[in-house]
């Protein structure tokens, strides 16, 4: 073949060429070891040899030209194989669902997070024992054995000596008698009363904080409720603090924070006040803090207990603390979203 | 307590509405349960003057009566034919709402109008107790002085709050009508009236009549008695049965009224003895015998230790201290001479009594509480006061008194300190008027503060209780928030082992496990479901006074609870169950309890719908999360579980757990009818086992090679054990099975193991011969030691 025709006739088939493997063919047919060019090439020995240099610089100019269009057809033939292979590789993406992670229950969610909290101001998380003395429920937090406010708390006892803690205040004393201030702890756990009803369940959770340090005031006490009710129920949230008793505090308050529901406007939640009970406080009464052999004129601290299913039921929407001990799974899988 | 408001206001001036006021006994620490107004059933009714009364033209039975309602007449018929002309009357007028459900409007009665309805006290909601004649039937007369037009809510007294107010436990003045007065004084800025307590006795020698001798001093600090004669046993004046009444309690008679008054306004707990009944004219105030018994007024008989005290006479108890009044001496119709007697009695001792006994009273509630002598001494004669306005007898002269009467006692402090406490200052000036509202008369000298603190307020001992005092009548909406900027900066967190914890909760939230939370107790019926052995409740921590039994045993396995909660969530249809629980078990060294138990903490993981090897490998995922020791699974005898589908895991040779199916006797005691996997993880055991720190190892250079080598074996091979030997090659990486195959091919009880080995050698490229002289070794031991050869291809 002359040169003429192997371009014509690789024009011609370059243009039919449809696919890669057609094209690595066609690329053997005209490049390869026995390809047209090949043949060619070895035809330039019958030539003259004053002819040769021409005959075998347009032989190159060809096969130049040839792998430049193989370059180029692959180029093109590839984007196109993309093109195809991408139309045709499809699937249904439209499906929503997937495997729930488990879920932490509410009562570890609120846990976790205010621990979180305070955590990050400082405090250490600490736990006690369930089964408790009478004396590190009672007798350290300046309740003594007749003392009217065992009544406020109906006891599960286990003999006269030990009973079920009915506060995570029990913990209160036996920090302060192994560490010595600054302390700044908190104490989440199970505490048990004798009651039972849609508010009130004989098992509950509480977290407990202590701090005891030099210049500790009320007003420390309220900045930190307001900054774990602002963290909890939004950055609204305001804390009012009301006169209560608890043998270990002085001053004692109860502490109410503005409706999460209405925003304290009123609503049925907060029967139309406003405000919603969550927890009790107030500073460290000073019995306490002599006992554990803390000087009470050097020294001053707050103290809180917030009933976690409280806190849960506020925040959740949760009508019935049963809820919380029932565990239906429906119930459970709710808190993992 | 229940107290009505008009009540209070015999004390103070109250000139805010009811609102107002319940608002701001909130804000000084009263809580207010409830506020009910005693009018609120009784609308539209008024008092009226029957004018004119004629027979009804139509009717026999009935009367037409004209009648002023306060510059109108108008018609009203009524079937009462008692009513006479000038009797003033409660008529209920057009729209009225009365105490009884009933509406009332205009309308006709056999053809002649009738604009409303006279009213009996059912009607308008009283009885005897609360307005003259109001035990009678029919239309209630009322008394010649009331005003003619007037709303009736005035004239019967119910025009009335009553508050029920919470008191704190240590406000025991405030369990009375004084203490709560002064509270509203101090809130509105007010004085307080002190109760009339005057009162002019008369010949009689009080000493003469009895004897007082307290010999248990150490459990009654203060006895005070006074006597009455010439007494009068009648009714009492309506004044004071209908404040009774407003609190609930009945009239009796005038000298028991009187005690029942004075409980409830000043506090204090009276009682009156019947003098005749008093044997040897003596009072003995003492412990009781051991075995001695007593009826007091309830009527039944107990049996009383020397840890009770008791009223005795020469002869006997005739009654039981603070608690009760003895049956044999109380107020009859014909007492002519009574004693009374106003005592503090110790608070623990009363309580212990009550407790043991099961005997509470009014009194009791309140000696349990504590009552100091002063208000012993104002008790008492507040009572003697109100003999003489009431008339029912002749005060004797003197008072017999043991015990000292409580006086004002001071407390100093350095005034820096309320700022210290409180971190805020407050002025000097509202210092001392907050204080004197209180009646805590007060000096400040530079910063020293001293403080006159009146003997009813015992809950006051030292400074931060004045603080407290200040800041709740000051209010607490002054306190603005801080952060701790003053104290020391301390480091935070959560212990090592918490951290654990949260993370294994991470890792089963992960393999889709929901958290449960249960109480940590149970009954000897639900331990006994989940176990195919006998339970010895002897070995239970024991909870003396349980809701109830199902409640009473501290676990000491998580299973019962967490395959109850399997059980109910079955039968509500949920499916594809995956729970766990992190919780504790509790370990006594001896029980009765001598000292506090061990408190195991553990891990429950449950799941429905699942099989053995999927389960496992959750557990065995989550005890990887937390150790990298060698785990071992053995056969478990575990009593909840199926013998031959559970195992007790170890790590580094410590059990740590065990799992498996559910026995099926168990899964039927809970009608668990799915296939339902447990595990019981000892956190307390696996926490000791904890990972090491991390120690970065670079990646083999030299290729490893694998060998698959299937096996064939008796069914009750443990694959691990074949793997095992291959392990324990210094030169195989790991060893891992990936198919189990039966078939009749194989033979009855046969199964094939196929398993994939990996070797490397991390020094070199590991030649076919040093592999196959390896595994050569490997094949010989487990045929010798299991049975095990390679299976014919």
């Amino acid at each position: 073949m002359t040169i003429a025709e192997i371009q014509n006739s690789f024009d011609a088939e370059i243009a039919n060429c449809e696919s890669l493997s057609q094209l690595q063919e066609l690329k053997v047919k005209y490049l390869g070891k026995s390809g047209a060019l090949t043949a060619l090439l070895k035809s330039i020995k019958d030539l003259a040899p004053e002819e040769r240099p021409t005959f075998g610089a347009k032989v190159n100019e060809l096969r130049k030209r040839m792998e430049d269009t193989f370059a180029l057809k692959a180029d093109e033939l590839a984007t196109k194989e993309m093109t195809r292979r991408l139309r045709e590789e499809r699937v249904d993406i439209s499906l929503t669902s997937c495997p729930d992670r488990g879920a932490l229950h509410p009562v570890t969610l609120i846990e976790n997070r205010i621990c979180n909290l305070m955590i990050a101001m400082g405090f250490e998380v600490l736990s006690g024992p369930e089964i408790e003395t009478d004396y590190y429920n009672f007798q350290a937090l300046n309740i003594p054995y007749d003392h009217p406010a065992r009544d406020m708390q109906d006891t599960f006892y286990i003999t006269d000596r030990y009973l079920l803690r009915t506060q995570t205040s029990a913990m209160q004393a036996r920090v302060m008698e192994r560490k010595k201030p600054p302390l700044k702890i908190i104490c989440p756990g199970k505490v048990f009363r004798s009651d039972n009803d849609a508010s009130h369940s004989p098992v509950f959770h509480q977290i407990e904080g202590l701090v005891v340090d030099k210049n500790i005031t009320l007003c420390d006490l309220k900045g930190t409720l307001e900054y774990i009710a602002a963290n909890l129920f939004g950055p609204q949230t305001k804390v009012r603090f009301r006169p209560s008793f608890f043998p270990f505090t002085e001053p004692s308050v109860e502490v109410d924070l503005t409706c999460s529901n209405c925003g304290g406007k009123g609503c049925s939640l907060c029967k139309e006040t406003g405000w919603i009970e969550v927890l009790g406080a107030g500073m460290v009464n000073p019995y306490v803090l002599e006992n554990c052999g803390i000087d009470s004129n050097k020294y001053s601290g707050y103290a809180f207990g917030i009933g976690v299913e409280r806190v849960a039921m506020i925040k959740y929407g949760i009508p019935d603390i049963r809820l919380f001990y029932e565990n239906d799974q429906r119930f459970l899988k709710q808190f993992g979203k | 307590m229940k107290i009505p408001l008009s009540w209070i206001k015999d004390f103070v001036d109250v000139d805010v509405d009811v609102q107002t006021l319940c608002d701001k006994m909130v804000a000084i620490g009263l809580e207010i349960e409830d506020v009910a107004y005693l009018g609120e059933n009784v609308t539209n009714v008024k008092v009226c003057q029957i004018k004119e009364i004629s027979q009804h033209p139509n009717a026999e039975r009935l009367l037409c009566c004209k009648v002023d309602i306060g510059g109108e007449i108008i018609p009203i018929v009524t079937n009462d034919h008692r009513v006479k002309v000038q009797d003033k009357v409660p008529v209920a007028l057009h729209g009225a709402k009365l105490a009884n459900g009933l509406h009332i409007s205009k309308g006709k009665m056999r053809g002649e109008e009738s604009w409303g309805m006279f009213c009996g006290a059912e009607e308008l909601g009283i009885n005897g107790d609360m307005y003259p004649n109001a035990d009678t039937d029919g239309v209630l007369v009322l008394s010649d002085d009331a005003a003619v037009g007037a709303d009736i809510r005035g004239e019967v007294g119910i025009d009335d709050y009553v508050l029920d107010i919470s008191v704190t436990a240590n406000r025991q003045d405030c369990n009375s009508v004084l203490g709560l007065a002064r509270e509203v004084a101090a809130a509105l800025g007010k004085t307080v009236r002190e109760p009339n307590v005057e009162y002019t006795e008369g010949d009689a020698k009080t000493n003469d009549l009895v004897k007082v001798d307290v010999l248990a001093k150490d459990i009654c600090k203060g006895y005070f008695m006074q006597g009455v004669t010439d007494v009068k046993v009648g009714k009492s004046p309506v004044w004071l049965t209908s404040r009774l009444a407003k609190v609930g309690l009945h009239g009796i008679n005038n000298l028991v009224d009187i005690t029942n008054y004075v409980l409830y306004e000043i506090g204090q707990p009276m009682h009156a003895f019947d003098y005749a009944d008093i044997s040897g004219k003596k009072i003995i105030v003492r412990r009781a015998f051991d075995g001695e018994k007593v009826v007091p007024l309830d009527g039944k008989e107990y049996t009383l230790n020397d840890n009770d005290l008791v009223i005795a006479d020469s002869d006997r108890a005739v009654g039981l201290a603070g608690i009760m009044g003895g049956a044999n001496s109380g107020i009859k119709a014909e007492t002519n001479c009574v004693l009374f007697e106003s005592a503090s009695f110790a608070r623990m001792n009363i309580r212990r009594t009550g407790h043991r006994l099961g005997l509470r009273s009014d009194s009791s509630a309140r000696f349990e509480k504590g009552i100091e002598t002063y208000t012993n001494n104002l008790g008492l004669s507040r009572a003697l006061h109100l003999v003489e306005q009431l008339g029912c007898g002749k005060v004797t002269k003197g008072r017999i008194s043991i015990g000292e009467i409580a006086q004002n006692r001071i407390i100093k402090f350095d005034k820096r300190r309320i700022a210290k406490l409180l971190g805020i200052r407050i002025p000097d000036e509202k210092i001392l008027s907050i204080l004197h509202l209180l009646n805590i008369e007060t000096t400040i000298d530079g910063n020293e503060v001293t403080c006159s603190v009146p003997p009813y307020r015992d809950d006051i001992g030292r400074d931060c209780d004045i603080v407290e005092e200040l800041i709740r009548v000051y209010g607490y909406d002054n306190i603005k928030g801080t952060l701790m900027e003053k104290s020391h900066i301390t480091c935070g967190g959560k212990t090592e082992e918490e951290q654990i914890i949260d993370g294994i909760k991470n890792v089963l939230c992960g393999l889709r496990y929901n958290e449960c939370v249960f109480y940590p107790f149970a009954g000897k019926a639900l331990y006994e479901k989940a176990s195919t052995e006998p339970i010895d409740e002897r070995e239970y921590i024991k909870i003396v006074n349980p809701i109830g039994e199902e409640l009473s045993l501290m676990n000491r396995s998580l299973a019962p609870n967490m395959l109850q909660c399997v059980s109910m969530n079955l039968s509500r249809n949920n499916k594809n169950l995956r729970l766990y629980e992190v919780g504790k078990v509790y370990i006594a060294d001896k029980l009765p309890l001598e000292s506090l138990p061990d408190e195991q903490k553990r891990l429950s993981v449950c799941a429905t719908d699942i099989d053995f090897d999927e389960f496992r490998r959750d557990v065995l995922q989550t005890v990887r999360s937390v150790t990298d020791g060698k785990i071992k699974l053995t056969r478990s005898d575990n009593a909840a579980l199926h013998p031959g589908i559970s195992a007790d895991i170890a790590v580094e040779g410590v059990k740590v757990g065990h799992f498996g199916k559910i026995h099926p006797q168990v899964a039927a005691n809970f009608d668990i009818q799915t296939d339902c996997m447990y595990a019981e993880i000892y956190l307390d055991k696996l926490l000791k086992l904890v990972r090491k720190e991390i120690e970065y190892r670079s990646f083999p250079k030299f290729p490893s090679v694998s060998r698959d080598f299937a096996f064939l074996c008796d069914e009750d091979i443990a694959a691990q054990d074949v793997l095992d030997e291959f392990l324990n090659l210094p030169l195989v990486e790991s060893a891992e099975l990936f198919d189990v195959y039966r078939g009749e091919r194989l033979g009855a009880g046969k199964k094939s193991l196929a398993i994939t080995v990996v070797f490397r050698d991390k020094n070199k490229t590991l030649k076919d011969d040093e592999i196959e002289k390896q595994c050569a070794k490997v094949l010989r031991v487990i045929k010798e030691k299991y049975g095990v050869a390679l299976r014919e291809q």
